[in-house]
């Protein structure tokens, strides 16, 4: 190992606060100075490269009580923010509920990064490759504001997150993952009207690197949807990401093809619009024309995969 | 032979340096530390090109714990490095040519303080244009980097008259290849210890491949007798040519000197990155024509490489991608001409397969071009054109004849492999996932070894009945994870009997062991061989008679063993290693020395002895993501003798990972001279997902009777063909010819057939 100059210079003051209170009240008292921490893992990589500086007060959150579990609560299941990535990646709640969940985390970074980065920390960073897998699932997070717990869609917290300047004021704390309705449990119509036993949920998640393994992403595509045995497009959620782009979902092209016969006019559309609405951020390693040929090739393809166990017309 | 454990049998043995490496228990160079160290840093240019105006140290030198700062003006001798040609400055007086250039060197009590005192280091830069595209820094108006301009060396081969050859055509490729510029990545970054001694001796700690040459340049510099410098440089994490050059040890010897301190100094993948070498980018343009019955006519190349700021083995590696891109063919009509360019680019130089990546890529690329369009099947093509055993070389120079292109072009003609790729032409592309497609390829080539003529080859090693009773094996040669040891202890075992218990190897000493030359160029493991079968008889001989003395029995009726010596009727153990050191008389030792064999030509970098192989590769390709994968290799090898099967295996492996990444992943991008991949989160090599396919290696190992040079070189040939391999199966797979590596994704992405045109 090269002797890295930055273990040389004075180390900053690591607080291990045991409940949101009290790391909010720390990052309140140091303000920029402070930075909350779970696994350290993206931040490391920030300080060696310069993106940020070492701050002076990190602040570990991963004492804080109840955060670092599994839960099936009302509204789903619920992942605390310090659940590292390897529990979740082994946890068979979430692999049986939100399997797309459990592909994006099996291909975040490496073994050993997953032992100690979080769920939590991968949200918090708004880049991370689990989101456009949760995004796919309308998954929800709880965030402390300070006095109280606040419920909020990811999507929006997101859009709140990025829009931040200085470092996120809100402090994450877990994740909702709301069970999904079982085809099998909605109300049955009878006789040849029965959607129920005719309707099938299809979803797919992918992460496209620049190697096969222990790479950062180009683009992360999910999508998750029902189909009608005629192909007929009952629910459809789409997001995308990657690298720097913040995930985002493609509500304006979910709008417009929900209630749609899945048939090649349709997947020339979802194609399009896909290039259209997509905004990823480009680097020398990949163009932001790549970028969204991948997402709108990924998406497509998923569909018309859909479609076609359903006939082999298309 | 098909390579492997089950093939190997008992002569697949557990590596004797194996369990240090894979347990952590093993000590590098750069783990060393000892009393009383302070830790060196150098200061680097920030601009890739600039006058240095001022270079003010007095800041830095007030900071407490700071013992030393030297700049070009502390310099007792030559100051500047290079084996071939000293023309890179230790620290830079009035110019800076890239963003690896050192200004200062620091040495404190903490690697803050030095840190800091570099910060405190004020220099005044004029910032000069950059040179950073080779063929811009040939033009007239271009800045000149050094006085001799911007060209490092020029290169030219001809025969006949190609444009008559061309007229002779009937189908004729042209086209320009590119190839980036790869980081060799070895685990242990540069580094060592440097301890002056009470006797005003240097010992230097840090890893190269020839210690002989860094302690004569340390020896230029210092302007130090070179017996008064000792380089201990082996056990090395990994070099592939990267720590050939001097690297840090010029700093660590000057600050030793300076403060009477060891001195510490270790790289951080940073600063190896932005100060190391790395492979020669190159663009190499090639016409090759065939008549109506596929032979060729005429070929006809241009190359042009970037050795960035200054020469180590530039000139050389052109040398030797001047031979490569003629190759293992047959031409009526040849015209090659290379240039290599100075440029504000990293530093670069030698690398694993020195020059033969690049061109090889570009040879079978014209080859598979050429018989699609004579519409030939790819392999016999090669067949109708290949060099016959008793043709001259490349460079029309005599060489050691054997049948390798033969042996090698049969094999994979009957591999399962190759004959598989005409069933997947036949195959619609269907299934679930119509858009990923397969495709097979194949490439050939013959790589030199050796440093070729005009460069003295020196070879040579030692053996020595040692007091304590152990065989001392005594070479120069350098263990970087190649499996040299193993190879050393094998030989040892199988040619004369000796138990693995029974050695003791002492490599990498400049104090110890002879001039064996470097551990480059395929070479070490050869002429460990060629020494052995020289020391083999004196050696034994010596041994024997004094058994025989010893034990007043006659010589014929005793034999080396395990454990000592035995009765040749007898497999009982008549008189142990340790008792015959112990009988009086004179040392056994014998040692020898002698040259790399060399073609008896005046053509400088020509090679006398080359290895044959060819590599079958299966890939995929997503179009949806543009992303090529790897699935089956099947390499086949002729080199003569399987030393160690298990290092053989170990090094076509290793090198196959290695091209895998440069045909698809790997290239330091740099933007206006500054590198912008600086760590190993951008610069992205294979890991072992991006190779899982199954990498099968078949060892031709028959040589022509007589033939008495015995193993060929294996170190580098691995990584040769893969790249136009791989680019012959992505363009069965999706009818695209890949002309610039890594292979993009972008460029083989498609939108999915279902979408229709538009």
């Amino acid at each position: 190992m090269g002797m890295n100059i930055q273990e040389t210079i004075a180390s900053p003051l690591v607080w291990h606060p045991q409940t949101a209170a009290e790391a909010w009240q720390l990052k309140q008292t140091y303000d920029i100075e402070a930075v909350y921490t779970s696994g350290g893992t993206l931040l490391r990589t920030q300080w060696e490269s310069g993106i940020s500086a070492m701050p002076q007060h990190l602040i570990d959150l991963s004492a804080i009580r109840g955060l670092n579990e599994l839960r099936v609560g009302e509204a789903g299941l619920v992942v605390g923010g310090q659940t590292s990535l390897q529990s979740c990646r082994s946890n068979a709640l979430l692999s049986r509920h939100f399997p797309m969940v459990t592909e994006a985390i099996r291909t975040i970074a490496a073994p050993s990064v997953r032992q100690l980065a979080t769920i939590g920390g991968n949200v918090a960073s708004s880049i991370g490759d689990s989101i456009a897998a949760l995004l796919g699932y309308d998954a929800e997070v709880i965030w402390f504001d300070g006095t109280r717990e606040h419920r909020a869609l990811l999507s929006e917290w997101l859009h709140e997150a990025s829009a931040a300047k200085r470092g996120n004021e809100r402090l994450l704390l877990s994740v909702l993952l709301p069970f999904e309705e079982s085809l099998g449990e909605t109300p049955v119509s009878n006789g040849a009207e029965d959607l129920t036993s005719q309707m099938k949920r299809f979803g797919a998640y992918h992460k496209v690197g620049r190697r096969e393994a222990f790479t950062p992403s180009v683009v992360t595509a999910c999508i998750n949807g029902v189909l009608t045995c005629s192909n007929v497009i009952k629910q459809i959620r789409i997001a995308l990401g990657g690298g720097q782009t913040v995930p985002v979902r493609l509500e304006g092209l979910e709008k417009e093809i929900s209630g749609a016969d899945v048939d090649g006019q349709l997947l020339r559309h979802v194609y399009d619009r896909t290039i259209e609405l997509f905004e990823p951020r480009e680097d020398l390693f990949a163009s932001a024309a790549y970028r969204k040929s991948t997402a709108a090739n990924l998406i497509v393809s998923e569909l018309w995969k859909a479609a076609k166990d359903n006939t082999k017309q298309l | 032979m098909l390579l492997n454990r089950a093939s190997s049998g008992e002569r697949w043995r557990v590596r004797p340096d194996g369990p240090g490496k894979v347990t952590g228990g093993l000590a590098y160079l750069t783990d060393m530390t000892t009393d009383h160290m302070l830790y060196g840093l150098v200061l680097r240019s920030e601009h890739p090109h600039a006058h240095i105006l001022s270079i003010n140290t007095d800041k830095a030198k007030k900071l407490p714990g700071v013992h030393a700062i030297l700049t070009y003006l502390d310099i007792p001798g030559l100051n500047a490095y290079g084996i071939a040609h000293p023309d890179q400055p230790v620290l830079c007086e009035d110019r800076a040519r890239y963003v690896g250039d050192a200004l200062a060197t620091v040495a404190a009590d903490t690697l803050a303080a030095a840190q800091q005192a570099l910060e405190l280091i004020e220099v005044d830069y004029e910032v000069l244009e950059v040179v950073d595209d080779p063929e811009c820094a040939l033009l007239p108006s271009s800045p000149q980097l050094h006085p001799g301009g911007n060209e490092l060396h020029r290169t030219v081969f001809s025969r006949g008259d190609v444009d008559q050859g061309f007229r002779d055509c009937a189908y004729i490729v042209e086209e320009t290849y590119y190839t980036p510029r790869q980081m060799h990545t070895y685990m242990e970054t540069e580094g060592g210890l440097f301890v002056p001694g009470e006797d005003g001796r240097l010992t230097v700690y840090s890893p190269t491949q020839h210690g002989f040459m860094d302690r004569m340049q340390l020896s230029r510099i210092l302007k130090k007798p070179q017996e008064e410098i000792r380089i201990v440089s082996s056990p090395i994490g990994g070099s592939f040519g990267g720590k050939d050059e001097l690297n840090v040890q010029p700093y660590g010897a000057l600050l030793a000197m300076q403060t009477g301190r060891p001195i510490k100094i270790h790289n951080s993948r940073w600063e190896s990155v932005r100060a190391g070498l790395k492979r020669h980018p190159m663009k190499i343009t090639m016409k090759t024509g065939v008549d109506a019955a596929g032979k060729l006519m005429a070929h006809q190349v241009s190359l042009i490489s970037d050795t960035g700021p200054y020469s180590t083995l530039g000139a050389e590696v052109l040398n030797f991608a001047t031979e490569h891109v003629i190759g293992p063919y047959q031409y009526v009509h040849l015209d090659v001409k290379g240039v290599s360019v100075f440029t504000n680019n990293g530093m670069s130089g030698e690398f694993r397969g020195f020059g033969g990546n690049q061109a090889i890529f570009a040879l079978e690329g014209q080859m598979d071009r050429l018989a699609e369009m004579a519409g030939m099947e790819p392999w016999f093509f090669r067949k109708l054109n290949m060099r016959q055993s008793d043709n001259l070389g490349p460079f029309d120079q005599p060489i050691a004849m054997t049948e390798g292109a033969e042996q090698v072009w049969e094999a994979i003609a009957k591999c399962p492999l190759w004959l598989e790729k005409e069933h997947l032409t036949r195959m619609s592309s269907s299934g679930d996932e119509p858009w990923i497609k397969t495709g097979i390829g194949a490439a050939f080539t013959m790589h030199g070894a050796g440093l070729g003529v005009g460069i003295p080859d020196p070879a040579g090693g030692r053996l020595e009945l040692a007091a304590d009773g152990k065989i001392e094996a005594v070479f120069g040669y350098e263990e970087f994870g190649q499996g040299l040891l193993a190879s050393l202890e094998q030989m040892l075992i199988e040619q004369f009997g000796f138990g693995a218990k029974d050695i003791r190897m002492i490599i990498g000493d400049t104090d110890v062991v002879p001039d064996s030359g470097s551990t480059t160029a395929s070479r070490a493991t050869a002429m460990m061989w060629k020494s052995l079968q020289k020391l083999k008889a004196p050696f034994s001989g010596q041994l024997l008679q004094r058994a025989a003395a010893v034990l007043n029995r006659p010589v014929e009726q005793l034999q080396l063993g395990e454990g000592g010596i035995k009765g040749t009727r007898e497999n009982s153990l008549l008189l142990s290693y340790k008792e015959l050191a112990d009988a009086a008389g004179e040392p056994i030792r014998c040692e020898t020395s002698f040259s790399f064999p060399t073609s008896s030509t005046e053509r400088v970098g020509a090679h006398y002895m080359y290895t044959y192989s060819a590599v079958v590769v299966k890939a995929e390709v997503n179009t949806l993501s543009g992303r090529a994968r790897v699935l089956q290799q099947y390499h086949v090898v002729a080199a003569g003798p399987v030393i160690n099967p298990q290092g053989y295996l170990g090094q076509i492996e290793g090198g196959s990972s290695m091209a895998l990444g440069f045909t698809l992943l790997e290239d330091s991008v740099m933007e206006k001279g500054h590198y912008i991949a600086r760590n190993l989160d951008t610069y992205l090599v294979p890991t072992i997902e991006d190779q899982r396919g199954l990498v099968e290696v078949e060892a031709i190992e028959q040589l022509p009777e007589g033939d008495d040079y015995g193993p060929r070189g294996i170190g580098e040939v691995g990584s040769v063909t893969l790249a136009p391999a791989i680019a012959a199966a992505i363009r069965q797979a999706c009818g695209k010819w890949a002309t610039k590596l890594p292979v993009e994704p972008s460029f083989l992405q498609e939108a999915p057939f279902f979408l229709g045109k538009g």
